[in-house]
């Protein structure tokens, strides 16, 4: 087990930047993922940790250990390949004990290697099989085991369950982190899957277009983006997003928005009072919009907005009511599902003043983080 | 209603296509059924003396089997053939399969140029490159020997080789490779333990490409055995005795010619399997 620190860290492809001057820091036996939409660089920068792609610029440590040049082979980390890349010609035995054959390992540490790691990843009476042979969930199992019994520093894992069906995927997402907690080892976790980042990491570093926009705990990346990207890309359904223009008066402050006077609660409030008249642009997750029959049930921070439904989508156990504020933006947000609702009724729902987002259109960072208040 | 009009049509349509296959089987299987025929048949189904000659020889007989395997001189070309064949198998595969790993996985300067060198020996007629060969050989001191045979071989057969190879190669995932490499094992470990064992189905088949490339070549050997009796292969001992010997010995001698082949290649057809490397990678 070790940590693992990049700083500055570059790649360049001929004259396209693919990452730019990254900095992170994994603590040892932390499980860290790299979030991003396609073409962010996540998968780039695990190769580079790895060692199978160049580090143009820049430092990589693990353990303290500079890594830079240092060929695959000769790195501590282990990898599971998105493909898992199984050897299909060597059964599921020869697959698992391959490194270690490798490495020269005496045949009663791969024994016991064996007998550690069979049970742990559920391939009891598989080990005779050919990878062509067991199912999608099984070579996922096998590729993990296999990169286990080496006993890596660092276990990099390459979008393992984009390959599973949405049941599998949920059982192997347990099954993740029922052997992080195990073996406790230092793991670098790359998907573009929201929900397998905020289920299964301690920190996640959301990536975009080659840097690092947020590195947060996932509560704190949904509940406080740091930018605009973190918000729109963290959370379904998306958040929605309204231009307004922060307003202070003496008993009445707040934003001004498109789809009406939004107030904001104390501490918020407090936050703003410098920032008088100025743009912004206003965050409100579909969660933080509800409806409620009676106005006297509302919290006293919150804002009552009239709208027109225009489409109801049926999620199971609630719904996603799209609706429109007179002839402003589109408005998106979650009914339960007893409170039945048709397109075309007109309503009242209420905002959340306490989960309000006020970003500054032109950084695109949250002022309430920029001011180094939350 | 709408089945018994299109039945009809159906049916004159596989009626057609069976007539073609079973046209096809015939044209392949004549030759074949002609050769046999021949090398059982007893003399007097061949020299009829103006009868026509019967689809079945009235004597069959193995007697032209008999003459060709107490004959020592048969032996000893059939032994040649095979040392040729076999030696060209191993040099050229030995020379041709690094080359098509390199080739076919690493983008080094100039491979499509190198790429259309290894094939150029094939662009034109074989009767045009065996000359300046030839010439090559004699002053070489190749001239008249089994290594100039063996060399010329591995002339023709290595773009083979090369190109099915680098094929071969590129098929298998460069995954696999890389898992490989972060497991610790070295660019040969690599190769040896990964890619050739994936690489096999290919390479066999470029072995046995190259086997009857050999077996059957005629006019390099012709060119550089150049009468040499004692190294003559099977093609150029058949072509000696073509105007001497009887047909139904010919025939014989063409089937020993073919039973290699065809051995061989059922030989390592378990090596053919489509497929192997699927569950690997997905």
């Amino acid at each position: 087990m070790a940590d693992l620190v990049l700083r500055s860290i570059t790649k360049k492809y001929g004259n396209t930047t693919v990452i730019d001057k990254l900095d992170l820091e994994v603590k040892s036996g932390e499980f860290v993922t790299l979030l991003g939409p396609s073409g962010c660089g996540k998968t780039t920068l695990l190769r580079m940790i790895a060692g199978l792609e160049t580090i143009e610029n820049g430092e990589l440590f693990i353990g303290g250990k500079n890594y830079n040049n240092t060929p695959p082979q000769k790195r501590r980390i282990a990898m599971v390949f998105q493909s898992y890349a199984l050897f299909p010609h060597m059964s599921v035995m020869q697959n698992i004990i391959f490194g270690l054959r490798i490495s020269k390992a005496k045949p009663d540490i791969i024994k016991q290697k064996l007998s550690w790691v069979v049970p742990l990843l559920h391939l009891k009476g598989l080990e005779d099989r050919l990878p062509r042979e067991i199912s999608g969930g099984q070579r996922q199992r096998v590729a993990l085991a296999r990169a286990l019994v080496l006993d890596p520093d660092v276990l990099l894992l390459d979008e393992p369950l984009s390959n599973l069906d949405a049941a599998l995927r949920e059982t192997a997402i347990e099954e993740l982190k029922r052997v992080h907690r195990h073996v406790g080892k230092t793991i670098i976790y790359v998907t573009h899957n929201q929900v397998e980042a905020m289920t299964m990491s301690e920190r996640i570093a959301l990536l975009n277009a080659g840097r690092i926009e947020q590195y947060d705990k996932p509560k704190l990346i949904y509940d406080f983006p740091k930018t605009v990207f973190c918000a729109e890309f963290i959370g379904s359904p998306p958040i929605n997003f309204v231009n307004g223009e922060i307003c202070v008066e003496q008993h009445y402050s707040g934003v001004k928005t498109e789809i009406g006077f939004l107030k904001l609660d104390r501490e918020r409030t407090e936050k703003i009072h410098d920032l008088a008249g100025k743009k912004v642009l206003v965050g409100i997750r579909p969660q933080s919009i509800y409806f409620i029959e009676h106005l006297a049930q509302r919290r006293h921070t919150d804002t009552h907005i009239a709208l027109t439904v225009e489409l109801v989508e049926n999620l199971g156990d609630r719904s996603l009511v799209v609706g429109r504020c007179g002839d402003g933006p589109i408005v998106r947000f979650i009914m339960t599902r007893e409170e039945d609702v048709l397109p075309e009724r007109k309503m009242t729902v209420f905002v959340d003043g306490r989960r309000i987002h006020l970003f500054d259109p032109l950084t695109r960072l949250n002022i309430f983080r920029e001011n180094g208040t939350i | 209603m709408l089945f018994s009009k299109q039945l009809p049509i159906a049916y004159n349509k596989r009626f057609l296509w069976a007539v073609g296959i079973i046209l096809a089987v015939l044209m392949v299987l004549g030759p074949v059924y002609l050769l046999i025929k021949y090398s059982i048949s007893d003399i007097g189904s061949i020299n009829t003396g103006g009868e026509p000659i019967p689809l079945w020889p009235y004597n069959p007989t193995l007697q032209s089997y008999i003459y060709l395997f107490t004959d020592k001189h048969f032996y000893q070309v059939i032994f040649s053939s095979f040392i040729v064949a076999f030696s060209t198998v191993v040099f050229s595969m030995v020379i041709g399969v690094p080359a098509a790993y390199i080739l076919g996985r690493y983008h080094i300067p100039g491979r499509k140029l190198v790429l259309l060198g290894i094939i150029s020996v094939r662009l034109f007629p074989d009767i045009v490159s065996v000359i300046p060969i030839t010439e090559f050989f004699i002053n070489t001191g190749l001239h008249q020997t089994f290594a100039g045979v063996i060399l010329a071989h591995s002339l023709l057969a290595l773009p083979y080789v090369i190109f099915i190879g680098i094929g071969a190669f590129e098929s298998i995932p460069l995954d696999l490779e890389q898992q490989a490499w972060v497991m610790g094992a070295n660019r040969y470990q690599t190769f040896m333990k990964i890619l050739m064992p994936l690489a096999v189905p290919g390479l066999a088949a470029a072995a046995i490409y190259t086997f009857l490339l050999s077996w059957d070549e005629f006019i390099f050997a012709y060119y550089i055995v150049f009468g040499r009796q004692e190294l003559f292969t099977l093609t150029l001992y058949l072509n000696g005795i073509k105007h001497a010997a009887p047909q139904n010995l010919l025939a014989a001698i063409s089937v020993c010619l073919s039973v290699p082949v065809v051995i061989f290649s059922f030989m390592v057809q378990r090596y053919m399997i489509a497929g192997i490397s699927t569950g690997s990678v997905k």
